[in-house]
């Protein structure tokens, strides 16, 4: 009897739940949840003095009392409810991602308490939409870093998910409404998505998929010019569509924004397969010279340039939303107004349009100062940090430049609209990752962490190879050999 | 100065405080998890793991931290011994070159086999391919830094 339960307990798949104590995870996560009640502190005293002080009540006002008690429980305790399925599920993931993910998507929170709940969102306002968001997106999170046991899906799949990547730029092109001269997103019913966030998490698993297999290619330099290497000529093909595809989300899409995105991510990819110096360096000149013709030939290119350069020149106008973000910047000074005393509304209006989309840098700049978002900009470092940590000990080429390139889109994305509220480059209209007020893009950045956790479970099985076609290999394999 | 005033200063000090605490706290367990993995032994190069192994030498899950070169086979004198009916006491030889893996069969009776196929002269070998020589089973893993 005992070895028919064997051989029973053998057919079955092996479901193993044994949990495993994550004691640093849930050390991080106490920290977070004290800042982030601190926050609220903060940010409900400083509501209730400027309340009372606008109605001239010259009594004390109770100052201890947070700012929105139902949204950061609610918050807080699907926090703990992710830490709890994680462990319950016992694997040997990463415990620092979840912790950083939670206070970056918490700021977010008490940000949107903060600003006007009529500004977007159906759902009874600002804050609430955006905690849907938040928790669908610590939801993903979780599922996908239980249940990702194997990667084979997304390694054989690779030019079905270029082919989906693809499908997705051509549904915005057919369906896409244009918001502010760039055609972003796609409307369905009453919610509208922008399949630029997808698109870039399907951009790296294809990048990682066709990197992996044609590295050994990729790294022979069998083409020269000059004085410069070049893998062999056939090769070189995916650099050119990936330069054209920057190229047509530029003139097409006009999002400025994703193309910058995709082409640095992928000359970081590239850099990440072949450590070759000497391509991303043509992948950049490259870019200069993509750059240029964008810019002398498309006038909505020109307008932005133009307003980084000097935004002063029609300070109420074109220059607006980014002079007003350096005065943000400026009344923030070295440790910022403090949350919640930021300006207040210029007549009915926020003093940056779009400031919960694009510039909630800006506003956290405003009441934090410079000390609170090199503390958000740290956050950032430390999603990099894990994800090239991830990277260095994964086990094949595959694994290690999915995580990187994972890791890379957040970084890179987070520097993009930073650099662009601070003025260093041209703004461009994406997303701050976590932070943000939507849902694509708090849905396609728990995507991209959840796959981050699963990737990192050093138990997690490798797919039996696949058998190599590549009679082009051999034949240089013998060239190189003769 | 009016306490209120003080609370409100107090209350956005400390919460940069926390940020600043959670900032310190994984940075220590960052810090303490690299000089782990420095303190970890391995190669530079890449490790070969050990899948299936009848005669039980190599034992099954053992892990060969690789150098530039390695030889394969039988006979005690080489690197990685494989100690099996059907290889060579002199079977293939592994070989770290530009960047990437190659492996080269030594003309073995049985030939070597990179994920299923018999290899003739050298082959490239890519981090999770599987290599077999006679019954036993490999597979080539990046390094653990």
């Amino acid at each position: 009897m005992t070895s028919g339960v064997v051989a029973a307990r053998r057919t079955l798949p092996r479901i193993a739940l044994r949990p495993r104590l994550r004691r640093r995870e849930l050390g991080l996560l106490l920290v977070v949840a004290a800042a982030l009640v601190v926050g609220s502190l903060s940010l409900g005293a400083t509501q209730r003095t400027l309340a009372a002080h606008l109605n001239g009540d010259t009594k004390p006002v109770p100052l201890l009392g947070l700012a929105n008690p139902g949204l950061l429980a609610i918050y807080l305790g699907a926090l703990a409810l992710a830490h709890t399925v994680l462990t319950v599920a016992g694997r040997r993931t990463d415990q620092i991602l979840l912790p950083t993910v939670g206070l970056l998507g918490g700021i977010s929170l008490l940000l949107m308490e903060r600003l006007p709940q009529t500004l977007a969102g159906g759902l009874g306002g600002l804050a609430q939409t955006q905690l849907v968001w938040l928790l669908l997106s610590l939801g993903l999170i979780t599922t996908l870093a239980v249940a990702v046991r194997n990667d084979a899906w997304l390694r054989r799949y690779k030019y079905t998910w270029a082919a989906v990547g693809v499908g997705l730029l051509a549904l915005v092109l057919v369906l896409g409404h244009t918001v502010n001269g760039q055609r972003l997103g796609i409307a369905v019913g009453p919610f509208t998505a922008q399949p630029s966030e997808l698109l870039k998490v399907i951009l790296v698993i294809f990048l990682a998929g066709y990197l992996s297999e044609n590295q050994p290619l990729l790294v022979e330099e069998s083409t020269r010019l000059g004085p410069i290497r070049l893998p062999p000529l056939p090769y070189l093909a995916p650099m050119v569509a990936m330069w054209a595809m920057a190229l047509g989300i530029v003139v097409i899409e006009r999002d400025l924004g994703a193309a910058l995105l995709f082409f640095l991510v992928f000359l970081l990819l590239l850099y990440v397969a072949t450590a070759r110096v000497s391509y991303v360096a043509l992948g950049l000149v490259a870019a200069a010279v993509g750059g240029f013709l964008v810019y002398s030939l498309l006038g909505y290119v020109r307008t932005r340039v133009d307003i980084w350069l000097n935004p002063f020149a029609d300070p109420n106008g074109a220059g607006y939303q980014v002079v007003q973000a350096l005065h943000a910047f400026a009344r923030g000074g070295l440790i910022g107004t403090g949350l919640g005393n930021g300006l207040p509304l210029i007549g009915g209006n926020l003093p940056i349009p779009a400031l919960h989309t694009d510039f909630p840098f800006a506003a956290l700049g405003e009441e934090l100062g410079l000390v609170g978002i090199l503390a958000i900009l740290g956050l950032y470092l430390v999603v990099i940090e894990r994800g090239l940590r991830i990277a260095a000990s994964a086990p094949d080429e595959f694994r290690a430049i999915l995580a990187a390139g994972l890791s890379l889109v957040v970084g890179v994305q987070a520097f993009i609209i930073l650099a662009g509220n601070l003025k260093l480059i041209p703004l461009t209209g994406i997303t701050l990752p976590f932070i943000s007020y939507g849902g694509s893009s708090l849905l396609a950045n728990g995507l991209v962490v959840g796959l981050l956790i699963a990737l990192s479970d050093r138990g997690a099985e490798l797919p039996p190879p696949t058998p190599r076609r590549g009679n082009r290999l051999r034949r240089l394999v013998d060239r190189g050999a003769a | 100065m009016d306490p209120a005033v003080l609370a409100l200063w107090v209350l956005r000090l400390l919460f940069l405080g926390v940020l600043y605490a959670f900032l310190w706290s994984v940075v220590r367990v960052l810090l303490r998890d690299l000089r782990v993995a420095a303190r970890e032994p391995g190669a530079a190069l890449g490790r070969l793991i050990v899948l299936a192994s009848p005669s039980g030498e190599p034992a099954v899950g053992t892990a060969f931290g690789l150098d530039a070169i390695a030889t394969l086979g039988r006979d005690v004198n080489n690197a990685i011994v494989v100690d099996d009916d059907f290889v060579s006491s002199a079977h293939a030889t592994l070989t770290f070159r530009g960047r990437a893996w190659y492996v080269e069969d030594l003309q073995s009776t049985n030939g070597t086999f990179v994920n299923g196929s018999r290899i003739e002269g050298i082959s490239p070998l890519a981090f999770g391919d599987e290599l077999q020589l006679g019954q036993v089973r490999f597979r080539l893993d990046r390094a653990r830094p």
